[in-house]
């Protein structure tokens, strides 16, 4: 059955990142307000991650490991905001650096040894 | 201890997007290979073959960016929210049958009552609203779908976290406990100050919660506006642009300069609670609130009740035979209202103390709101007026709502009076007119939509006695619980208590009674919607309103009656009736005429 006759639907009408977003924000904010360290990180990686992921599929970037290092050093930058200024939260901004660190590691992984691989099916 | 919770805490994140992983790398390969599953390309690109594959079962929902789809989640998601709402508002008016304390403490009514509030305001009002325009906007203009589909996807998935969030403090969790500071949050309370129990993790959930369902509104507000300028068909132009598009054009408006505002002082509610900041906590800091939520919280009642004047604008005339009367002038107090809406904020202050030359302006603009309000009043009774009246059941809720609309509307003429204000502010008289228009009005309109559209969603009619059963309970409820509120208010019952004078009590057994009938209509409303969405007749014509009749069709049943007339001819979808040679089903009615001749 054609769900829109007459339209052209030149898009997917499935992805799978939006809801890792919408996962990702709730998480990393408990994480980071309630100084719950596994969580904030955790939080950042996941809606990093799936940021990344939806611009890639969407079409906005076309380098996976740019875009990560792109939203690692902004991660970065606020964590240091946070851990090295007069705010002083030190461990939620350790938290933040710590996820920016962990994004670039994922990207890179992701770039040397995933993609190779997807790109042979 | 801690460093064990730590590890624990760690194991389970990492194990959680381990899973996360693996299960996005399946659906990725899984999609990859779809277009080799499609196999030929007869008629189209291999692209377009992808395109308009859905995965199956809950993946499906999971990973819809189908502007349909996510309108269905939005519509169940605050359904849902609705009916827990209403729940926890039954409780607090059986508690309120008696004056004294008797079902539940008093701390669980303050519970209660802050839920109730904010669940209906956000978790239900505003997602019923993206319900109608996700599904509808784009079939009304001629869009492919919504300009930013993804974004509409994280838009609805933060509502879920968001609603957790907000009712975490009921979760057996230890040590938190729900929040206690009524909607409005007002500070001090909300700011934990002083040796209540408000500086409980729960309050901080609860903000958290409803700042998520901020950033969900924004983002569909930014999506709603940028569909509704640029995926219109060519054929669509500003003049003949529908009229609930253009309150949801307005509302997305009003969206996009008051959410961001109640975000951010939630965020320095928040920093105030838990990094030491002292936003609210130094002098002028409870008035600082008051302006920062009530500029916020004005235009959110119009963000509430200008798409639901939409559906009614729209609904009304198809069942009054005629088009809508001044179209353009509905138009035009739309967007007075949007404008006007962000004038009238202190009008909630006017018992604070404030200047009193700053009261007078606010008393001016806010009463002046009640003219293009009262435009809309007037050509809704002018389009029926003379009217061939078809009293279906959407066509009672639009007009249930005029007249619930109107008792609302006045009573807060007469808050918008400074003087009068001083005598009814915190009185019951305030609740009953906000719910006049909130239950009365708003979702009376969101019923109207549900019964008006429900063949286009479901493919099926609904059973049209539960349906005026359903009304006519709603109104009658509506009237008894909220008129016993005014009267209450004129008689000085202050609102928010759990118990009360017994001088009170007749009335607010009345409003009670009411509050249950409320409840009977709204258990018809779930049984008649679900068993007539799973076993309800199914709908062979394009055009179940007979619409053509009046000349009144609008895009999305002519879309609607496309889908039908593929599905017959394609053999799509389950076909229980027999499909002849042109693709016409033949109904029994059809057949024995066809056998008589």
């Amino acid at each position: 059955m054609d769900e829109a006759p007459g339209l052209s639907d030149q898009y997917r009408t499935a992805s799978p990142w939006p809801v890792f977003i919408a996962l990702g924000i709730p998480i990393s904010e408990l994480g980071l307000l309630f100084g719950l360290f596994p969580l904030a990180v955790g939080g950042l990686l996941l809606f990093g991650g799936s940021v990344v992921g939806i611009l890639k599929e969407s079409g906005y970037v076309t380098s996976t490991i740019r875009a990560v290092t792109a939203l690692a050093a902004i991660f970065l930058a606020f964590g240091a905001g946070l851990a090295f200024t007069d705010i002083a939260l030190v461990t939620r901004g350790y938290a933040v650096i710590a996820a920016a660190i962990l994004l670039v590691v994922g990207g890179v992984v992701f770039e040397l040894f995933v993609r190779e691989q997807r790109q042979t099916f | 201890m801690e460093v064990n919770g730590q590890l624990a805490l760690t194991v389970l994140m990492g194990v959680f997007l381990i899973a996360v992983a693996a299960w996005l790398a399946r659906v990725e390969d899984w999609r990859s290979y779809t277009p080799l599953a499609g196999g030929g390309t007869v008629g189209g690109t291999a692209e377009q073959y992808v395109s308009e594959e859905k995965p199956s079962g809950v993946i499906r929902w999971l990973t819809t960016v189908d502007h349909k789809d996510i309108g269905m989640l939005y519509g169940a998601y605050a359904l849902v929210a609705f009916a827990v709402g209403g729940l926890m508002v039954v409780l607090m008016r059986i508690e309120l049958a008696d004056p004294s304390m008797t079902l539940i403490s008093n701390t669980f009514y303050n519970s209660l009552l802050t839920s109730h509030g904010i669940t209906m305001l956000f978790l239900f009002g505003t997602p019923i609203i993206a319900a109608f325009s996700n599904y509808f906007i784009p079939l009304l203009i001629g869009a492919d779908d919504m300009a930013f589909p993804r974004i509409n996807a994280i838009a609805f998935w933060l509502l879920p976290p968001a609603a957790l969030l907000i009712w975490a403090g009921f979760f057996p969790i230890p040590d938190v406990i729900p929040a206690q500071t009524a909607w409005t949050m007002y500070t001090p309370l909300s700011a934990g100050v002083g040796s209540g129990n408000q500086m409980n993790a729960g309050v901080d959930l609860m903000l958290l919660g409803l700042h998520l369902s901020g950033v969900s509104a924004t983002m569909g507000a930014i999506n709603f506006i940028a569909t509704i300028f640029t995926e219109r068909n060519e054929k669509v132009s500003w003049a003949n642009l529908d009229i609930f598009s253009w309150t949801i054009l307005t509302q997305s408006g009003l969206i996009l300069f008051a959410f961001p505002l109640l975000g951010s002082a939630i965020v320095m509610l928040l920093l105030d609670r838990n990094f030491g900041t002292m936003f609210f906590s130094v002098d002028g800091g409870a008035i600082l609130w008051q302006h920062l939520f009530w500029f916020f919280g004005h235009p959110e009642v119009y963000i509430l009740v200008l798409p639901p004047m939409g559906i009614v604008s729209l609904v009304l005339p198809r069942f009054a035979g005629r088009r809508l009367f001044g179209f353009k002038f509905v138009v035009y107090s739309t967007l007075a209202i949007g404008v006007l809406s962000f004038g009238v904020w202190a009008h909630h202050m006017f018992a604070t103390g404030i200047d009193p030359r700053l009261r007078a302006s606010f008393m001016a603009v806010s009463l002046a709101i009640a003219i293009p309000s009262a435009v809309k009043t007037f050509n809704w009774i002018t389009t029926m007026w003379n009217g061939k009246i078809r009293l279906t059941t959407p066509m009672l809720f639009c007009i249930g709502f005029v007249s619930n609309f109107i008792i609302g509307g006045v009573t807060g003429v007469f808050l918008a009076s400074i003087p009068v204000d001083l005598v009814l502010h915190d009185t019951y008289y305030v609740v009953g007119h906000f719910h006049y228009i909130v239950m009365g009005a708003i979702a009376f309109a969101g019923f109207a939509g549900l019964y008006y559209w429900f063949p286009i969603y479901t493919g099926r009619m609904y059973q049209v006695t539960l349906g005026k059963w359903h009304f006519w309970l709603s109104m009658v409820g509506t009237n008894l619980t909220f008129f016993a509120m005014i009267l209450l208010g004129y008689g000085g019952m202050p609102r928010r208590y759990a118990t009360y004078l017994p001088q009170f009590a007749t009335l607010h057994q009345v409003a009670t009674v009411g509050a249950l009938i409320l409840l009977v209509g709204q258990i018809i409303f779930v049984w008649n919607f679900v068993q007539s969405w799973l076993e309800g007749r199914e709908v062979q014509d394009g055009d179940p309103w007979d619409l053509a009749d009046d000349d009144l069709v609008t895009a999305e049943w002519t879309w609607f009656e496309r889908k039908l007339e593929t599905a017959v001819t394609d053999g799509g979808e389950e076909e229980t009736e027999l499909a002849t040679d042109g693709g016409q089903t033949v109904d029994d009615a059809d057949a024995e005429s066809a056998d008589d001749a």
